[in-house]
């Protein structure tokens, strides 16, 4: 569904170093991507989103290319490691943003906030302010976000870096369960290999600029032969 | 807590040494009675229609000019931020920094040059009332707001610009939920260092407000002490002005907002489209132009003058170096007294007690809006009997330079120390990172710039002063604004120009050098 | 090691030595105002020719004008370290009597180029000068021929003046227009104001505004045209001359009372009455000086107007009036 094709960004430090990704994820699927710090990743992502330009390549959607609209109106949904909220506006209101920066809703969509809220556990706590909150429940606030904006593409950019075992691997049940609910095609970003053994199916490694890998995640941690892999990996 | 200990010992020094300065010679202005000749005047004096009046207008000019300077500011600063790197940003910027070097007097007459009755855009005799008392105060001010606010921007982090683009918010929503919290830290102080600058103008008000309808506080204070050589009414009427200030202050202080969480890395944050390039090159532009005209028309009556001549006099250049000396001195010890202060109010803040924070801020600032006049001839009254004064002038002149610069220092260096606090004084501790090392590792890298904004600011003011060095005479014309001063009191208009120019580029070169060497090469 | 030993010795034996010679000179101390002391004022030639024939040092401290040193001399009181006061005028004597610093000079002037005879026996009068208005011949074809004719002429000049609360020559107009119009000095400002462009803190910023070309005159000097004359070959400036008499500033020295050396200062102050001093002041001071001749100076003085008959009211009745008559003019500029 989501299909990038021989995506290029250019880098202007390095001259002769061009980043090129190609890759497919399917409706209902989280595509992990892991690898060393500075290969590409939160790049990949940030050209989907439209944060920054390729120098070729396409990004299309359902077959419909969409690196060239502007960023407000491309499908996607992102979420950082941190500063996804806005720190002097309360959870209400920092997911309503989502549905309209204007903050005029309409009921319909009033009520979809709150429903967001409940289903991620945050009713309680809709009046707060997000420095009152865990690191954990402002990642659930900002999936709330993504739950009504109802964008087709979720990218997911280290957001759970900064939390515990259990608490990712629960907010990553959640990411599932969105993802599949809506039929989303997700990519997260990790530096934690059993995010992705939690989160995906299918695995990407991406180093120096290319995606040198793409398997089955057990597969690709377990048996890779490849020695950027491995190095990568250490002794697991 | 040892940790917080030794700053408020350190703050409480530095508060306790602002007082004497301060206080002290209010005081001993107060204790005059023994002197022949003296009689006391009537205290009663606010029964006065005239002190109320005075105190109607001054406070009314100052909240004008204050509002007539910082809120273009804002949009100002917001264009400087939004248009990221551009040719002559950083030139524009240096010219911002000008307006508070210039003497007031030397200013007065490059806003005439450029709107009086042979000027570029003439307002004929307009001018001179509250029109021109504007136009006077907004070319000091709003430079100095834009520059105080600018950095402001860099604290939003770049996700939020990203997260704003995604959710297809509009250049308002982005002012809204963005940018104005990042404001709303520095802002209110802004606010109150400019209103205290215009409440305190003397020589714009009194020279182009038109007649005596346009009088201020201080000329009240300056009649008193000078003419009427009433000390008692003049200290009576400093403190009202303080305790004024002092409301305003307090209410204003209230406004501000601490940012809810820390936010930001160390990285230049700029926003991604800006569709409205052509709206915010215009201001600057226009912006640039409005303070660029009376320097320009300075600069073109000095190249009229006699500027070999000028510049052949060995006094020139003696007093060029003293007031080098001087600027760099008072900006020195200004920054030290400051830093001390804010590292003081930061441990507070970290702390939540965010309204003892405020209190050290005030107490810092506050002590600009007592007239110099007052400080000094209250210091000849304390020392004159124990000391010979003018063997002092220097080390007092460079004291109450300082004193005047600590607002300056913080609010340029108060938000991002107290952010860096915020943010690393737990690592600090846990790595028994402490003093130099401390300031060395972490906050000298950190801090840098407006470290070196702060040491600039106050280095500029300190060598346009005429009314502190003006107080205490000293055998030979010191400085160089004393030295304008001189040559247009003795018809020498045409040589006072010259000077003027030679004034601005001394402070221009040591502005730039100071932000450059201390600050580091990053752009502003 | 010797050697900077040698070195050594030999500056602290200089040191010694300049501190004993130091010792020996005695200094004078004079609390005067900026101008002079500056160096395209009297102040250097002054003290060159003092120190040629005294064998000692001059010390002119420079203080703003006449009316901070007065008050500088005040906060000071017996600690002061200044010998002599030079540079207030008539309206601050009678100050300056009642503040019982000064002492008696004891010296009689042989000759006075003032209009009137001198008769204080605390101060001793150096220069002085006339306020009139100045302006620029090529803008204004016919000045105003009287004070009354600046007040009350409607379509007259626009004019720049000083504040009297700050400024001298400022308080001198008040006290002008009060010697003219005396009990309708409220009415003729009231008049006045309408052609008034700004009133400014001092006379340089007036000046500097006039020059400017902001408004047809400037409250300033007789002598001001002088400037321009001989300093800058420039014939354009003249002052006006009105039928009433202009008023007179004179510039007074008086000997301080806790002064070390009172022979030195009243040798100073024959000095000063001296030619030596008074030549000085014409083209250093733009001044008139007080024991020199109309002929004996120079001759572009000439060319300046007659302000006789000089106006002056008593130091004693500016003294006690002041604060009032400020208050009156406050009140009525300020409708």
């Amino acid at each position: 569904m989501l299909e990038i094709k021989q995506l290029e960004f250019a880098y202007a430090a390095e001259a002769a170093s061009t980043m090129q990704f190609n890759l497919g994820v399917a409706a209902g699927e989280i595509l992990s991507l892991i690898g060393p710090s500075g290969s590409g990743k939160s790049t990949l992502l940030n050209l989907i989103a439209g944060f920054l330009e390729p120098s070729a390549g396409q990004i299309l959607l359902d077959g419909i290319a969409i690196e060239t609209s502007s960023i407000a109106s491309r499908p996607v949904s992102i979420v950082f490691q941190q500063h996804n909220l806005f720190p002097h506006l309360d959870l209400y209101t920092n997911v309503a943003l989502g549905v309209d920066p204007s903050l005029r809703l309409s009921r319909e969509q009033a009520d979809a906030v709150a429903t967001a809220l409940d289903q991620l556990g945050l009713s309680d706590l809709q009046r707060r302010k997000p420095g009152e909150l865990s690191g954990g429940q402002r990642q659930r606030v900002a999936l709330a976000r993504v739950l009504v904006r109802k964008r087709r593409i979720l990218l997911l950019d280290e957001a759970f870096a900064a939390l515990g075992p259990a608490l990712r691997a629960e907010l990553i049940e959640v990411v599932k369960k969105l993802v599949h609910d809506n039929n989303m095609a997700a990519l997260l970003v990790s530096h934690q290999p059993r995010d992705a053994l939690l989160a995906s199916a299918r695995t990407a490694f991406i180093c120096a600029g290319k995606i040198v890998a793409l398997e089955q995640t057990a597969d690709l941690l377990d048996k890779s032969q490849l020695p950027q892999v491995r190095d990568y990996l250490g002794s697991v | 807590m040892v940790r917080l200990n030794s700053r408020a010992v350190a703050a409480g020094l530095v508060l306790a040494l602002l007082a004497l300065i301060v206080l002290a010679p209010i005081a001993g202005l107060l204790n005059l009675s023994g002197i022949p000749g003296y009689e006391p005047g009537d205290l009663r004096f606010w029964q006065s229609a005239y002190i109320r009046r005075v105190l109607f207008f001054s406070l009314w000019q100052a909240l004008l000019s204050m509002l007539c300077s910082v809120l273009p500011a804002i949009l100002v600063a917001r264009a400087f931020a939004l248009q990221g790197d551009f040719p002559l940003r950083g030139l524009l910027l240096r010219l911002f920094a000008l307006p508070l070097v210039v003497p007031a007097v030397v200013a007065v007459m490059g806003v005439v040059s450029v709107y009086g009755s042979g000027g570029w855009i003439s307002l004929g005799r307009s001018l001179y009332g509250i029109n021109g008392i504007l136009l006077a105060h907004v070319f000091f001010n709003l430079p100095l707001a834009v520059r105080l606010l600018l950095p402001q921007w860099q604290t939003i982090p770049p996700h939020h610009w990203q997260l704003g683009e995604q959710l297809s918010m509009n250049a308002w929503q982005r002012w809204r939920f963005l940018e104005w919290p990042a404001l709303r830290e520095a802002l209110p102080g802004v606010m109150l260092l400019v209103f205290m600058l215009c409440l305190t103008s003397f020589a714009v008000v009194l020279t182009l407000g038109g007649g005596p309808k346009s009088t201020t506080l201080e000329v009240a204070i300056y009649q008193s002490l000078r003419f009427d050589f009433d000390p008692a009414q003049a200290v009576v009427l400093a403190l009202l002005q303080l305790s004024i200030c002092t409301l305003v202050a307090i209410v204003t202080l209230r406004l501000q907002r601490l940012p809810e969480v820390e936010i930001a890395l160390d990285s230049v944050s700029t926003p991604i489209a800006v569709p409205q390039k052509r709206l915010n090159t215009l201001l600057i532009l226009a912006t640039g132009i409005f303070v660029g005209m009376p320097l320009l028309s300075m600069l073109i009556d000095a190249l009229g003058g006699p500027l070999w001549q000028v510049i052949g006099t060995p006094r020139l250049w003696r007093s060029l170096v003293t007031t080098l000396f001087i600027g760099l001195f008072a900006a020195l010890f200004s920054v030290g007294a400051g830093w001390l202060l804010l590292q003081y109010s930061a441990s507070l803040s970290l702390a939540g007690k965010t309204s003892k924070a405020h209190l050290v801020d005030l107490a810092g600032s506050i002590v600009y809006v007592v007239p110099p006049l007052v400080i000094g001839s209250g210091l000849f009254v304390l020392l004159s009997p124990h000391v010979d004064v003018f063997t002092w002038v220097y080390p007092i002149v460079i004291a109450i330079n300082a004193v005047m610069g600590l607002p300056f220092v913080i609010r340029s260096l108060g938000p991002a120390l107290r952010q860096n606090h915020a943010r690393y004084h737990y690592l600090c501790q846990s790595l028994a990172l402490r003093g130099w090392n401390r300031f060395r590792y972490l906050e000298w890298p950190l801090l840098r710039r407006p470290l070196g904004l702060a040491l600039a600011l106050v280095a500029a003011l300190a060598m346009g002063d005429l009314g502190v060095i003006a107080l205490f005479g000293t055998p030979h014309s010191a400085t160089l604004p004393l030295l304008i001063y001189q040559q247009l009191g003795a018809y020498m208009i045409p040589h006072a120009t010259v000077t003027a120019l030679l004034l601005l580029v001394l402070s221009l070169t040591v502005f730039w050098g100071l932000e450059r060497v201390i600050g580091g090469k990053t752009g502003a | 090691m010797y050697k900077g030993l040698r070195f050594f010795g030999g500056t602290l034996l200089a040191l010694l030595l300049s501190f004993a010679a130091q010792a020996a000179t005695p200094t004078l101390v004079v609390y005067t105002y900026d101008s002079f002391t500056s160096e395209w004022g009297p102040g250097p030639q002054v003290k060159t020719a003092f120190e040629a024939q005294c064998a000692c040092s001059l010390e002119l401290v420079g203080l703003e004008d006449g009316v901070s040193m007065l008050n500088r001399l005040k906060l000071e009181g017996s600690n002061t370290r200044a010998d002599l006061l030079l540079g207030i005028d008539t309206s601050l004597t009678a100050e300056a009597r009642a503040s019982g610093l000064f002492e008696a000079h004891r010296i009689t002037m042989q000759k006075s180029s003032l209009p009137q005879p001198w008769q204080d026996d605390l101060f001793l009068p150096y220069d002085y000068g006339y306020f009139a208005f100045v302006y620029n011949k090529e803008r204004l074809d016919n000045p105003p021929t009287s004070l009354r004719q600046l007040v009350t002429d409607e379509e007259g000049p626009t004019i720049l003046i000083q504040d009297p609360r700050t400024s001298t020559p400022g308080l001198g107009l008040l006290l002008w227009i009060k010697k003219v119009f005396g009990d309708e000095s409220d009415q003729a400002w009231a008049r006045l104001s309408k052609r008034i462009v700004t009133v400014s803190k001092g006379w340089s910023e007036a000046y500097g505004l006039f020059l400017k070309g902001e408004a047809d005159m400037v409250l300033s000097y007789t002598t001001s045209p002088a400037y321009h004359l001989i300093a800058e070959q420039d014939a354009r400036f003249a002052a006006a001359r009105f039928s009433e008499g202009h008023y007179q500033q004179i510039e007074v020295a008086g000997l301080v009372r806790s002064s070390q050396q009172k022979q030195l200062a009243r040798d100073f102050l024959e000095f000063m009455l001296s030619d030596g001093f008074q030549s000085i002041i014409p083209t250093t001071n733009w001044m008139y000086p007080a024991t020199l001749a109309r002929t004996e100076l120079p001759a572009d003085f000439g060319k300046l107007i007659d302000p006789s008959p000089a106006l002056l009211l008593s130091d004693e009745l500016v003294a006690s009036k002041r604060k009032s008559w400020v208050d009156d003019w406050l009140e009525v500029m300020s409708r």
